[in-house]
């Protein structure tokens, strides 16, 4: 009998217990960890209980199951994190209106796109993946980690700042497009006028709404009372106003740049970054006075007409100004290589290691609001790391193994054997098929 | 013998005055089935039985020795033969035909909210009905007496009607009008919304707008004096029943993405929601148990240009094709999920029945198969008192079979809808022999009010039946449902362009090396004219 009961509490403790831990258990032994925010241990171990990073130190025991990964010779980083991209989604821009805060990214994730595998390979762990920068206001972003065969909804990182696309220049003016039908604005003086328009929009709507919870919540409150319509492009922007949602502004130029930000300041909201920020590097003072990051390419310049007067000094010089400065990939292949557009950063402006591992780790954390769980290796924080075979910042460099929550999820060596399995496989499998065929 | 001649006389007008009367009190003449073996579905089988059906309505189901046979039925062996309950398909959009929409004009200013795209709740099937006799013949063949008809057109493509097979005339043929809204997570092509996250603020949007509208209705309703009253709105009128009242929704779901993004809407706006399509519920089939929501399985196998595997690469959209999506509805009963298999998708009745032999090839139980083309659907459209079982006080809507219905060789036999018999025709010829055969590469120009494009056809012919793709500057496409008869081809065809969806149906004329027709799609049509690119000879 009671051999019974305690088999059934086993079995039912068996079947609970996996649904109550999300994350799991990994000690990473022996590797050199580069901390970014608090230094470089040459040997060291880092022990992840449930998903969380409990310790990080020398000669840490392993407790009894948990997978230990030798990581002797090689390089332990943070998971690298993407400030700005467009992967993991099925569309990109809403672009049949100018104005569009009301769309989500969330609505239209992909968790099968292959780009997010891609990501791994590279280190990534997390991404913030955008709409597109088509509209003035474009949609609202969501930031996701890389959780390649998780539900798409298992991927989204609750704890980021909730953002809203707002873009300036040429490709949302459009003037200089081939389109069948013009779009309002066509003129960047068009764009700044368009988003004025609808922030005081949303003021007005905002006051509406106010208005009536005041009487709603008065002792006097009529009996009849029509809330006023609810509407979603009003209450996005509404949230941006309010400071519940962050701008996340696509310019190149410094003169529309510091544009937008006389916006922010005359209208009260808040900027989390500029993307792309190619002339970023002549407005460093103010956009450091107004703690505004960028997140931008390294060396990428005079693309098109709006980036001419780039260039690749941009990520030092504006972090040797005090701007937070992170390195984007905004593409599906770049993604896997932001290590080498980090390096650059030591060439072009002689940033320290620890400086330029920054650009793709602790700084888009905190322009992404997830400083407190990632960006750096540190105890309590989420288990978000990517394991080297070289320094992460050599041109050598190759990314082995990434792990999510103490989750493998790119093991470099397991996915090249489990690659030459298949395709030992697959010329048998033919065979097979033609020989039915016969 | 004067007298004996003048009671006969006066009995013979007797008779003929009952007759009189009786026939014009009921609806249907009184049939006795006799000697079949009956699955009523809701109860055990009967190896011997006998079907009473008069008015329309099952009178009586059971042994020979339980029912006698009225008088004044009309008796019909059925030796050797099986009776069922019509079939009922859940979702077409057959049986409709839309009025052909004004091109649209070009030139329009964007950036000013177009406020009619892609929004036809008010539709109603029902208006939209024409029927073709040779559709409903088509279907009565295959046993089916009911359908669910649907509008496709747009985002809120209107209100669904269930009909019963029992002849041409829409009226005698509605069970049920409007039985649901249909919502699909399509876009506007250039309108707002162009992208499927703008569907869904859309979609949001016009649910927030309609409690919106009923509450300030309501309140109107109850003071009206010193009240602004609220501008009568036609489209929102519509999805009072549907947003406030329980009324079902119907979402169309084409891959696993949109099944999540229904359920979020459903939770969100606290719908009475049914899925259809989902032929990737399998996928997610563990939070569908926990929900209990009405599926509506489709049985059109070729994967949606949304559907991840035709991203994939051919390997992979032939594997979802031939075995992925055929297993949808096994994987979904091994998971403990009941739902109801549709012909959604598919033009063609024939196509629906042989479907059903591949789910249940794929592993589905036969007379789980049976139940979703019954009692499920009855159920799920809210007419499981009527309808899906043979048991007395139902519609009279039975099936006589040759034998167990999903078998290959089986053929329907009678079919009774509404308790009227119609008497199947032996199968009808196949097409006329194709005169040409169009196998091989050909090229040629669409063209249509915006322009012309460059388009190459390559086309596979196998009897009567084409296959093939069609490939331009804006992709590759597959031919689905083609068919050469004589001279006359017809296919349909699913477009992407620029990440937008749109369905294509060509009809037109072959000649020896030329093909000349008509692309039609919703908002236009277009052109087609194609030369024979003849074979290199080395």
């Amino acid at each position: 009998m009671k051999k019974n009961i305690m088999s059934l509490i086993i079995w039912i403790s068996l079947l609970v217990i996996p649904v109550l831990i999300s994350g799991q258990n990994l000690l990473i032994k022996n590797g050199t960890v580069l901390t970014v925010t608090k230094g470089t241990i040459p040997k060291g171990d880092i022990l992840i209980l449930d998903g969380i990073i409990k310790r990080i130190g020398e000669n840490l025991e392993a407790p009894e199951g948990v997978r230990v990964v030798d990581a002797s010779g090689r390089y332990v980083i943070p998971g690298i994190i993407d400030s700005h991209t467009h992967i993991a989604i099925t569309a990109v821009n809403e672009g049949s209106e100018a104005v569009t805060p009301e769309v989500r990214i969330r609505d239209v994730l992909n968790a099968e796109d292959t780009a997010i595998y891609t990501a791994l390979s590279g280190g990534v762990t997390m991404i913030h993946t955008m709409h597109g920068s088509g509209n003035p206001i474009g949609g609202q972003n969501i930031v996701l980690k890389m959780k390649w065969g998780r539900p798409a909804e298992e991927m989204i990182v609750p704890e980021a700042f909730r953002t809203l696309k707002f873009a300036l220049g040429e490709n949302v003016k459009q003037a200089n497009f081939y389109t069948p039908v013009l779009r309002y604005p066509q003129s960047r003086m068009g764009v700044n006028a368009i988003i004025r328009r609808e922030l005081l929009k949303a003021k007005n709507y905002m006051e509406q709404w106010d208005r009536y919870l005041k009487v709603k919540k008065s002792k006097k409150s009529a009996k009849i009372l029509l809330p006023p319509r609810k509407n979603l492009r009003m209450e996005a922007l509404a949230d941006v106003l309010r400071g519940k949602m962050m701008a996340r502004c696509h310019s190149y130029r410094a003169d529309e740049t510091l544009e937008f930000i006389n916006l922010s300041k005359e209208l009260g909201f808040k900027i989390a970054c500029f993307e792309h920020a190619s002339e970023a590097f002549k407005i460093a003072k103010e956009l450091s006075a107004e703690r505004i990051g960028i997140s931008i390419f390294l060396d990428n310049w005079a693309y098109k007409i709006e980036a001419y007067e780039g260039i690749a000094y941009n990520a030092a010089y504006c972090t040797k100004k005090g701007v937070l400065v992170s390195i984007n990939s905004d593409s599906s292949e770049r993604i896997r290589r932001l290590f080498n557009d980090a390096a650059k950063a030591m060439k072009y402006g002689g940033l320290s290691e620890e400086e330029a591992l920054k650009l793709i780790t602790i700084n888009p954390a905190i322009q992404l609001g997830v400083e407190r769980i990632a960006g750096s290796l540190e105890v309590n924080k989420h288990g978000d790391i990517a394991i080297f075979n070289e320094h992460p910042l050599s041109a050598y460099t190759r990314c082995e193994m990434t792990i999510i929550e103490g989750e493998v999820y790119f093991d470099r060596a397991q996915y090249l054997k489990e690659r030459e399995e298949m395709t030992k496989k697959k010329p048998n499998e033919e065979k097979k098929k033609k020989g039915e065929e016969i | 013998m004067r007298v004996k001649n003048h009671l006969s006389v006066i009995w013979f007008f007797l008779v003929i005055f009952f007759f009189v009367i009786n026939s014009s009190a009921r609806v249907g003449p009184v049939y006795a089935i006799v000697n079949c073996k009956i699955i009523p579905v809701s109860s055990s089988p009967l190896e011997k039985g006998i079907i009473i059906i008069r008015d329309g309505l099952i009178e009586s189901v059971g042994s020979p020795e339980e029912i006698a046979i009225p008088e004044d039925a009309e008796v019909i062996e059925a030796e050797g033969l099986i009776a069922y309950p019509g079939l009922i398909d859940a979702h077409t959009n057959l049986f409709i035909e839309f009025p052909k929409e004004e091109p649209r004009q070009r030139g329009r200013a964007m950036g000013s909210q177009e406020k009619e795209s892609g929004r036809y709740p008010d539709v109603l099937a029902f208006k939209l009905l024409k029927p073709k006799k040779s559709t409903i013949e088509s279907y009565r063949k295959i046993g089916v007496t009911t359908v669910l008809v649907a509008p496709k057109r747009g985002i809120y493509s209107g209100q669904s009607v269930l009909l019963n097979l029992n002849g041409e005339k829409p009226e005698t043929m509605v069970v049920k009008n409007p039985v649901a809204l249909h919502v699909n997570f399509s876009t506007a092509r250039g309108l707002y919304p162009a992208t499927v996250m703008g569907t869904m603020a859309f979609l949001r949007q016009s649910f927030l707008d309609a409690e919106h509208y009923n509450a300030h209705k309501s309140l109107y309703a109850k003071a009206a004096k010193g009240m602004k009253r609220p501008e009568y709105n036609p489209l929102l009128e519509v999805f009072i029943p549907y947003a406030l009242e329980k009324k079902p929704v119907i979402f169309t779901c084409d891959n696993q993405e949109d099944i999540k993004r229904a359920l979020g809407l459903i939770d969100e706006f606290k719908l009475n929601g049914i899925l259809s399509g989902v032929n990737e519920a399998w996928r997610i089939a563990e939070r569908l148990k926990k929900r209990k929501l009405p599926l509506l399985v489709s049985l059109y196998f070729k994967p949606p240009p949304t559907s991840l595997y035709v991203n994939q690469g051919k390997e992979m959209k032939e594997k979802a094709e031939k075995v992925i999506y055929p297993a949808n509805a096994a994987n979904l009963h091994v998971s403990g999920i009941r739902f109801a298999l549709t012909s959604y998708g598919l033009s063609k009745a024939d196509r629906f029945l042989e479907n059903t032999r591949k789910a249940i090839k794929a592993g589905l139980p036969k007379e789980e198969a049976l139940k979703s083309l019954s009692i499920y659907p009855a159920d799920f459209l809210g007419v499981s008192n009527t309808m899906g079982s043979l048991s007395p006080g139902k519609i009279a809507n039975v099936i006589l079979t040759s034998g167990e219905i999903f078998e290959k060789e089986t053929q329907v036999k009678k079919v009774f809808v509404d308790g009227i018999l119609f008497k199947v025709k032996k199968p009808p010829e196949k097409g006329k022999a194709p005169v040409f055969n169009i196998s091989g590469t050909w090229q040629g120009t669409v063209s249509w009010e915006m322009g012309e494009l460059e388009a190459t056809v390559e086309f596979e012919q196998e009897g009567n039946d084409i296959t093939g793709t069609i490939s331009s500057d804006y992709g590759e496409w597959e031919i689905s449902e083609g068919y050469l008869s004589g001279n006359e081809l017809t296919f349909s065809c699913t477009a992407m362009i620029m990440g937008e969806t749109m369905e294509m149906n060509f009809s037109g004329k072959v000649e020896e090396d030329s093909i000349d027709g008509t692309i039609t799609f919703t908002g236009g049509s277009a052109e087609l004219r194609l030369t024979r690119i003849p074979k290199k000879s080395f």
